[in-house]
């Protein structure tokens, strides 16, 4: 059970964001996705996820091709991401923008949702309580009915965990989800992702906190100008001359 | 949450009740309140679309239109009596909703208006046009009064007013709901919205067809209310009007529309002078409310009821992105 994608290519106009990029996420796994600025991870990420169509290779999804599925069809297969800008419903509440997640596994009859039936209301408490389980075991502190704009970029990177994991994935992809959060909530963070791999999900996380992926992943993959420049175990890939050259300057590649 | 469902519709409850107590001495009131009732039930659905969905649509007073005219035409060709042309005068502008929302609904939101616009002079020229099938320019005349009320006032009003009533309700309820959060997340971000999987454009349809379902209901009402239905009856002005409603009684709110019907149907009764200087009074009467309360008239009221609490911070950059920034 994995995602495999094969021989992605992706242009913008003149930009070649991926170029013949092969790639595997097994269930269960931590894998880290590192690389430059414009190196192409988000954009992987939206080829994985639906939001971008590629110009040419496949996305199989446990077995089957769903390269032509819709970005919303393929949550619901098991695929759930954050974002590299976190988005939320800035009016919203903290525990509204975590109860959104759960929108593939719930059921939303249409003239039950318009007369509030007693399953929708007993499905709505429930998944009240639910979010609130996944606030809490994410760390995030603050109050749930407070409104999510006022939050911290960290504490939004969190909710959008919380919002990403409520979906019950199979597949986490998470979108430099340590940037602007302090030591102590990526700590948080890092447990959540090892239980939730020890749990069989698949989690591929783009970062450019290098330790933090370093110890947290089996393995990585360093893209450079869309190809990939090294992967396999973190030692390996960061002391590879190719990679360390095009990541860290040539002063560092010695 | 789920507790304050019923309370706007409890409230209107008792505002019928009133009107209905009051009226006794003054029936020209259940008149207007009939008038009121039914711009309500044009409103309310556009407020659930409008306000938490994103969906400008100036294209309502043309699905009443549609239902009218259906239910219309099928007497005047058919016989059919008010009681079996019900179902069709929902379906039929319920479905050419559908068929038409799609290419519409993607559009961004001023365009949405425009071509909503477009579609609603259309359907206007199509009824006046049409010669002896809609009866041009003149309409359908004679038509039989709404079953069981018949043209009892107070039986029309209360109908009407239910009709609002349950509106009222299954906004609260809906958007108490994990669809109602769906609706709200598809108007702040689509991306967002199909992150967490909603199917986009198939929820905003299904939702607008819903309200042109409403709007041929609202048709069939206003045809056999009045025993007529003509090409300027439910016309593009109307829509326009309706949209005033909305925005000056409060987009945000199911009674909102209520609040702006009432505001919209008394305040042309009661303001002096010619019918045109009317309309400039009316639009600078607008203009004012919008300025002083961009959220609508009902905002003042519920502000001090219920929001004092939320802090008026202003939102980090962060939050408020457009979809064309980084993914
Ligand atoms: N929607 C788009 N339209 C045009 N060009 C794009 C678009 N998205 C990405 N690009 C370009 O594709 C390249 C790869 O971008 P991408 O966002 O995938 O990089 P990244 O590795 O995620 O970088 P960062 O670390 O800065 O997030 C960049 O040159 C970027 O400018
Ligand atoms: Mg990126």
């Amino acid at each position: 059970m994995k995602i495999a994608a094969r021989d992605l290519a992706v242009r913008f106009g003149g930009i070649t964001a991926l170029d013949g990029v092969d790639f595997e996420l097994n269930r269960g796994e931590i894998v880290g996705l590192i690389g430059p600025n414009g190196a192409g991870k988000t954009t992987l990420f939206n080829c994985i996820t639906g939001v971008v169509a590629p110009n040419a290779g496949s996305v199989v999804v446990d077995g089957a091709d769903i390269s032509n599925h819709r970005f919303d069809l393929r949550v619901h297969l098991g695929i759930s991401r954050t974002f590299q800008t976190p988005r939320v419903n800035a009016h919203g509440t903290v525990l509204e923008a975590v109860m959104l997640g759960f929108n593939p596994i719930v059921k939303k009859p249409l003239f039950g949702s318009f007369f509030g039936s007693r399953s929708v209301r007993k499905a709505e408490a429930d998944m009240e309580s639910r979010a609130h389980n996944l606030i809490s075991e994410l760390g995030i502190t603050t109050d749930p009915t407070k409104r999510a704009g006022d939050l911290s970029l960290g504490a939004l990177r969190l909710v959008e965990v919380a919002r990403a994991l409520a979906a019950g994935p199979h597949y986490l992809l998470l979108d430099e989800p340590a940037a602007g959060i302090d030591e102590n909530d990526q700590g948080v963070l890092a447990n959540v992702i090892r239980k939730a791999a020890k749990d069989g999900i698949g989690v591929l996380i783009v970062e450019h906190n290098v330790p933090f992926v370093a110890d947290l992943c089996g393995r990585l993959i360093a893209l450079v100008q869309g190809r990939i420049a090294a992967s396999g175990e973190p030692s390996g890939v960061l002391s590879d001359p190719h990679f360390v050259r095009a990541y860290l300057g040539d002063s560092n590649a010695g | 949450m789920s507790k304050s469902v019923g309370r706007n519709a409890g409230v209107l409850t008792i505002v019928m009740l009133g009107i209905l107590i009051v009226g006794q001495g003054h029936s020209s009131l259940y008149a207007t309140a009939i008038t009121v009732g039914l711009y309500a039930l044009l409103g309310v659905p556009l407020g659930l679309i409008y306000g938490c969905g994103g969906v400008l649509s100036l294209a309502q007073a043309a699905f009443a239109a549609i239902g009218g005219y259906a239910s219309a035409l099928l007497f005047s060709h058919y016989h059919l009596p008010p009681e079996a042309t019900l179902l069709p005068a929902i379906i039929v502008p319920a479905l050419f909703a559908y068929v038409v929302s799609r290419p519409i609904l993607r559009l961004p939101e001023m365009s949405m208006a425009l071509a909503t616009l477009a579609l609603g002079l259309l359907v206007e020229v199509v009824f006046s046009s049409s010669g002896g099938l809609t009866g041009g320019y003149e309409g359908v005349t004679g038509l039989p009064p709404i079953p069981i009320v018949g043209n009892s006032r107070v039986g029309v009003l209360l109908l009407v007013w239910s009709a609002v009533i349950i509106c009222v309700y299954c906004y609260d309820a809906f958007r108490t709901s994990a669809r109602g959060r769906a609706l709200i997340a598809i108007h702040v971000d689509r991306l967002l919205a199909e992150s967490v999987g909603i199917p986009v454009a198939r929820e905003l349809s299904l939702l607008f067809a819903i309200t042109a379902g409403i709007s041929g209901f609202v048709g069939w009402l206003y045809a056999h209310y009045l025993g007529y239905i003509g090409p300027g009856s439910l016309n593009v002005h109307l829509s326009a009007n309706l949209l005033f409603m909305v925005v000056v009684g409060g987009r945000k709110y199911s009674l909102g529309p209520v609040l702006g019907a009432a505001f919209f149907v008394f305040a042309g009764d009661w303001l002096p002078g010619s019918a045109q200087a009317h309309g400039m009074v009316f639009g600078a009467l607008i203009v004012l409310v919008l300025l002083l309360v961009p959220e609508g008239l009902l905002s003042l009221v519920q502000s001090r009821f219920r929001w004092k609490r939320v802090a008026s911070r202003p939102i980090p950059q962060s939050s408020q992105l457009s979809p064309e920034q980084s993914l």
